[in-house]
């Protein structure tokens, strides 16, 4: 997986690239609780709003493609958690409530983290005085979530590369202890980063 | 005069009990560039690891490392961690912020410098080992070689006085190990090196040590070491090749 999986076009060239970040986060963050704050009687609202998304999504100049395709890879978390309210009474208003509201709200988290590189991000955070264990765990979420996605790779090409039988219960038991590998190996990278950050003055 | 590193009987198991340093003893002289080899498993790493007090977790009560002549225990080891700067052997577990400018200030940023100073030695460290311009870039994106070098611009920006390398020209190209052995000619500071790589040790060590089985089992000049074939191949050594004849880049 590409190290830029989470903000791939950032640093392309685009009229909302150019705008801080400080700025685009703060009219996600409203932008969001507009969202949430529409009440279900007034649901036409929403049109409005995917109106003016579109309009931004025009304007980055980011393929539209690739918003809907990461929608898509996201949209079965939001369905899982809103099929429970199909149990309840008027279950299919608020289902479809929870998942309009989840859809453009992510909508509006891909618009903000695909135009602005995810180090200002942070520093936006930084900015507004979060705590910075919490922006130190993000940081190191971003820089290694990849290393240990290619690590997985690597692992999966070297089994590939030694595997002659493919029965289903046999790959699945690989899977899962190299899975058990992963996580071995992500707690002894996990003391060396910990051990580097001390050499350099962590506290 | 006070040497810049003094390392009197040193011991060290880790949790498993298996014994690892068993009553290591040298000191290294300011300035002087120090090799330590030795084969896999023989402790040098281990080692290293404690000339900044990253091992042991707990200080010991008697100290057993001096750097100058400062003993490592809690109350100084945040001066220790000042003086004695420490490149480790796989840079991903070294780079760990998102940008490069932002790992080389972490160093400067924790001991705290000014945002302004920080600026001014990030420039002047990454100009050093060569990648100014370098500043937005993602650490993952670069190649080894160059990770490498953003990593000793992090180490650099703390200005240690002693710089502990652990094996920094491993997975490197000869043409990215020739640049390192250059770049680390051109640095002041006292250096300690352990490294499989014999020529880089020939190249930049004064004195060397050779480890095995957690102990000291040779200590003298760095020509006089490697040229002791015998010692070397008791030890999983060799003879390095620029001992037998030279290249036409290294006999310059």
């Amino acid at each position: 997986m590409h190290h830029d999986f989470l903000d791939r076009y950032s640093r392309s060239e685009g009229p909302l690239q150019h705008i801080s970040a400080a700025k685009k986060a703060v009219a996600a963050v409203g932008v969001i609780l507009i969202i949430l704050a529409v009440p279900i009687r007034s649901s036409w609202l929403f049109v409005p709003i995917l109106a003016a998304l579109i309009a931004l999504v025009i304007m980055s100049r980011i393929p539209k493609l690739f918003f809907f395709k990461r929608l898509l890879l996201l949209e079965p978390f939001v369905v899982c958690v809103a099929i429970l309210t199909l149990l309840q009474e008027n279950g299919a208003v608020i289902f479809a409530s929870i998942v309009t509201r989840s859809t453009l709200s992510l909508l509006t988290i891909l618009l903000l983290t695909n135009t602005t590189p995810f180090a200002e991000l942070l520093q936006v955070l930084k900015k507004y005085h979060f705590s910075p264990l919490f922006i130190t765990v993000l940081a190191l979420l971003y820089r290694y979530v990849f290393v240990l996605i290619d690590e997985l790779e690597r692992m999966q090409r070297a089994r590939s590369s030694r595997m002659f039988r493919r029965k289903r219960m046999h790959v699945w038991g690989m899977f899962s202890s190299m899975i058990g590998q992963l996580f071995i190996r992500s707690s002894e990278r996990a003391e060396r980063i910990y051990a580097a950050m001390c050499a350099r003055g962590w506290k | 005069m006070i040497p810049a590193v003094r390392i009197e009987k040193l011991d060290f198991s880790y949790a498993d009990a298996k014994s690892v340093l068993g009553g290591i003893t040298f000191s290294v002289s300011e300035g002087e560039s120090f090799g330590v080899i030795g084969p896999n498993g023989a402790g040098k790493s281990t080692m290293l690891l404690h000339l900044n007090g990253i091992l042991p977790e707990k200080q010991p009560s008697v100290p057993s490392i001096y750097i100058y002549g400062q003993p490592i225990c809690e109350e100084t080891l945040e001066n220790i961690r000042r003086t004695v700067g420490v490149l480790f052997q796989n840079p991903d577990d070294q780079l760990f912020c998102p940008t490069v400018y932002e790992d080389v200030a972490f160093g400067p940023q924790q001991f705290g410098i000014s945002n302004d100073a920080v600026k001014g030695i990030v420039a002047d460290c990454l100009a050093k080992v060569g990648l100014s311009g370098f500043e937005s870039r993602s650490p993952h994106h670069l190649s080894r070689g160059e990770k490498q070098r953003v990593c000793l611009a992090g180490v650099l920006a703390c200005q240690p006085k002693i710089l502990v390398l652990d094996e920094p020209t491993s997975d490197l190209d000869p043409r990215g190990k020739r640049d390192l052995i250059r770049l680390l000619k051109t640095i002041p500071a006292t250096k300690i090196i352990a490294s499989h790589d014999l020529e880089l040790v020939f190249q930049l060590c004064t004195r060397t040590i050779v480890l095995d089985k957690g102990g000291v089992v040779a200590e003298g000049i760095t020509r006089d070491i490697l040229s002791n074939e015998a010692l070397m191949l008791e030890h999983g050594l060799e003879k390095p090749h620029i001992l037998l004849h030279s290249h036409p880049h290294t006999s310059a």
